[in-house]
This record gives structure tokens, C-alpha cells and sequence, in this order.
């Protein structure tokens, strides 16, 4: 997915600037982002580097498991089979408060123990409606620091770096709230088109 | 805004503030994993560099051939309808496929016109709030072996398209 990314932008790059005549600047680029991605990675390691270790000691100290239990209640609305018959509770628990806390290095590996507890109690084949859900609330995780984000935006010389903390919050904490409703909507529609073939 | 401005520049020294708590009333042990968890961080930050090498040069080159600026022009009069400033188009393009392609196009958003900027402010609230869609439906879904998906990519991405609409009209309100 990565090479198909990269192999498209640099094909149409090369193309356009073929046809607008940019080669020259096409040619500095290259070596410009080269140079840009080192610079890059230097810029976030420090933030990435310290962010991890505060987000393991607050695990250690087991905040990150309060803020899960403080998430149950709300959890309950969104996966409500789950719940009623107690598989992987554990596991999705975690995985949203991982989320939460924009751990998404710790997120992935909890979701996929919650998606193979889901997939040895479930009959079919296909996704089941908690599966699909906790899916999609992972494509809209709440971001309670961003600190790529903030880092990159010092960086590049922003006279508030902080200013996009509060909109993120709202935006993102509604995302969530769109994609859960979004995702017990879709379910029950198909819950009703299948009755209705039988 | 005074209050919101606080709140922001709060957030990063309390967590480190209730981290220098847990540390004083716990044992080492909280440390020590501190010092591993930072450890961790490095290493991803230093697992980046190759993807990011490759992305970020690709990403340069499709502004430096004038596609960006193409493709933004070609989408203002429809992006403009929706409110969506028509210069973050390269990064909505790369924002499902992949974190480092994202990150890229975001930093290059960030240099070219200026971190304060309406766009940049925009592309910022995007960041924080979506994730790489295809990324992730694949990367749960292949774990366990399921391809019938049902409605996660329709639901994804109405997700996704929600979150764009709502952070342009987020940065029209805040700033």
C-alpha cells in the first residue's frame, strides 16, 4: 500500500513536471526532502521519546487502567454484545483507554487480541457488528495530546503551537460519537434487511 | 478564548506533573518503565526515518512539479462549497493510505504556507483527529483472517469525511 503511495506521487510527479517543464525544481526537491526527512524524524524523536515514557509510567502506576474502568458505562452502549456475553471486554476496554491517551503503538496489538476473542466466539465468516465497530472507533480515536502534532508545529516557527489542542479535542471526541452511532445504525439496518429475506 | 488558551498550554505540564506524582508516591518501579516506554518511543521515532525518507521526497516532489498546486486549483470551486480550504488537498489524499505519507504532506502544508495559516490550522485539526483509515480496517481485519468487512470502510470513511467537513468549520469558528 506504502510503495503504491510513493510509486503514484513520484509517477505523477515526474510526469507533470515533464509536461509543465518544473524538472529543475523537481530535481532540487529530491534532494531538499531527503535532507527533510532526516531533520523530520530528529524533530519528533525527542516528543516520541518522552511521550512514551511518561505513557508507560502513568501505565505502570495504573492510571491508564482507571481511565478504562471510568469508560465502561459508555462502552456498554457501543458494544452491546459484547458486553451481554462478556468476551473480550477486557481486551476492547483497554484498547479504547490506549486509544484515548494517543497510544497508538499500544492500541493496535490490544485491538487485535479483542478482534481474535470476537472471532472464536462468533458463528460466521464475516465481521460481526462489535468487530466493525471497535474498527471504526479506531479510525477516529481521541487524541488527548497530540504530540506529533504540536511538536511539528514548533518546529515550523508557530507563534501558538498550542492553539489546535482544544479544536482537536472537540472534533475528535465528536468523531467518535458519529462513528459509533454511524456504526449501531448500519448494524441494525442490516439486522432488519436480513429478517426480511428470510 | 482566554480560558481555552489556558487550558491548551495546561495540558502538557500537568501530565508531566501527575507523572512526577505517580513517581514520588509509587515505587521505581514507575520510573524504570518510564525509561523503557521512552525507550520504545525512540526506536519508533527511529523506525520512521525510512518510510519517512521515501514519502517526504515523494510528497516534495509533488509540489515541486506543480501538481499540488494543479490538483488544489482543479478542487477549489467544489472544496470552496464545503468550506474545506482547497491547499490541504494533498494531504487528504495521503491521510487513509498512510501515517508517514500524512505526516509529510502535513510538514510540507506547515513550510510552505506558514503554521498559523488558515490551511495549516485546518490540516492540523485533521491530523489530530483521523487515523489511516485503510491502515487500520486492514491491519484488524487481516488479524483474524475476516474479508467480509460488512459496513467498516462505508462507515470509515463517512467518519473520515465528517471529521474534514467538521475541523474546517471548527477553524472557521475558533480562529
Amino acid at each position: 500500500m506504502l510503495g503504491k503511495c510513493f510509486g503514484a506521487m513520484i509517477f505523477i510527479s515526474f510526469v507533470f513536471a515533464l509536461l509543465t517543464g518544473n524538472m529543475s525544481a523537481l530535481s532540487g526537491a529530491i534532494l531538499d526532502g531527503a535532507s527533510k526527512a532526516v531533520t523530520l524524524s530528529i524533530s519528533l524523536s525527542g516528543i516520541m521519546c518522552l511521550w512514551g515514557g511518561v505513557m508507560s509510567a502513568l501505565t505502570a502506576a495504573g492510571i491508564t487502567d482507571a481511565m478504562s474502568r471510568l469508560l465502561r458505562p459508555v462502552l456498554r452502549l457501543a458494544f452491546p454484545n459484547a458486553f451481554r456475553s462478556g468476551v473480550a471486554v477486557g481486551e476492547i476496554t483497554a484498547c479504547v483507554g490506549a486509544n484515548l491517551l494517543g497510544l497508538g503503538n499500544a492500541a493496535t496489538p490490544l485491538a487485535v487480541a479483542a478482534m481474535k476473542k470476537m472471532r472464536e466466539a462468533s458463528l460466521t465468516a464475516s465481521a460481526t457488528d462489535d468487530m466493525v465497530t471497535l474498527t471504526v472507533l479506531g479510525t477516529s480515536s481521541f487524541n488527548l495530546f497530540p504530540s506529533t502534532i504540536i511538536a511539528l508545529r514548533r518546529a515550523a516557527g508557530s507563534a501558538d503551537p498550542y492553539s489546535v489542542i482544544v479544536p482537536i479535542w472537540i472534533t475528535s471526541a465528536l468523531c467518535c460519537v458519529f462513528s459509533v452511532t454511524l456504526c449501531r445504525i448500519l448494524a441494525s439496518l442490516s439486522h432488519i434487511r436480513r429478517r426480511q429475506k428470510r | 478564548m482566554n480560558f481555552t488558551e489556558a487550558l491548551s498550554s495546561a495540558v502538557l505540564p500537568f501530565v508531566l506533573f501527575s507523572v512526577a506524582v505517580c513517581v514520588l508516591v509509587t515505587d521505581r518501579r514507575t520510573f524504570d518503565s518510564f525509561l523503557s516506554g521512552a525507550g520504545d518511543g525512540i526506536k519508533t521515532a527511529a523506525g520512521l526515518l525510512p518510510s519517512l525518507c521515501a514519502l517526504v521526497v515523494a510528497v516534495e516532489m509533488l509540489f515541486a512539479s506543480g501538481f499540488a498546486e494543479f490538483a488544489a486549483d482543479s478542487l477549489s470551486g467544489v472544496l470552496s462549497h464545503l468550506g474545506i480550504p482547497s491547499e490541504i488537498v494533498p494531504l487528504l489524499i495521503t491521510r487513509p493510505v498512510s501515517g508517514s505519507a500524512s505526516t509529510a504532506a502535513y510538514t510540507e502544508l506547515l513550510d510552505v504556507f506558514g503554521p498559523d495559516s488558515p490551511a495549516a490550522l485546518a490540516a492540523s485539526v485533521i491530523m489530530g483527529s483521523s487515523d489511516t483509515v485503510i491502515y487500520v480496517v486492514s491491519v484488524y481485519f487481516s488479524s483474524v483472517g475476516i474479508t467480509k468487512t460488512r459496513h467498516a470502510l462505508p462507515a470509515a470513511f463517512a467518519t473520515m469525511l465528517f471529521c474534514i467537513l467538521f475541523s474546517c468549520f471548527i477553524c472557521r469558528r475558533f480562529f
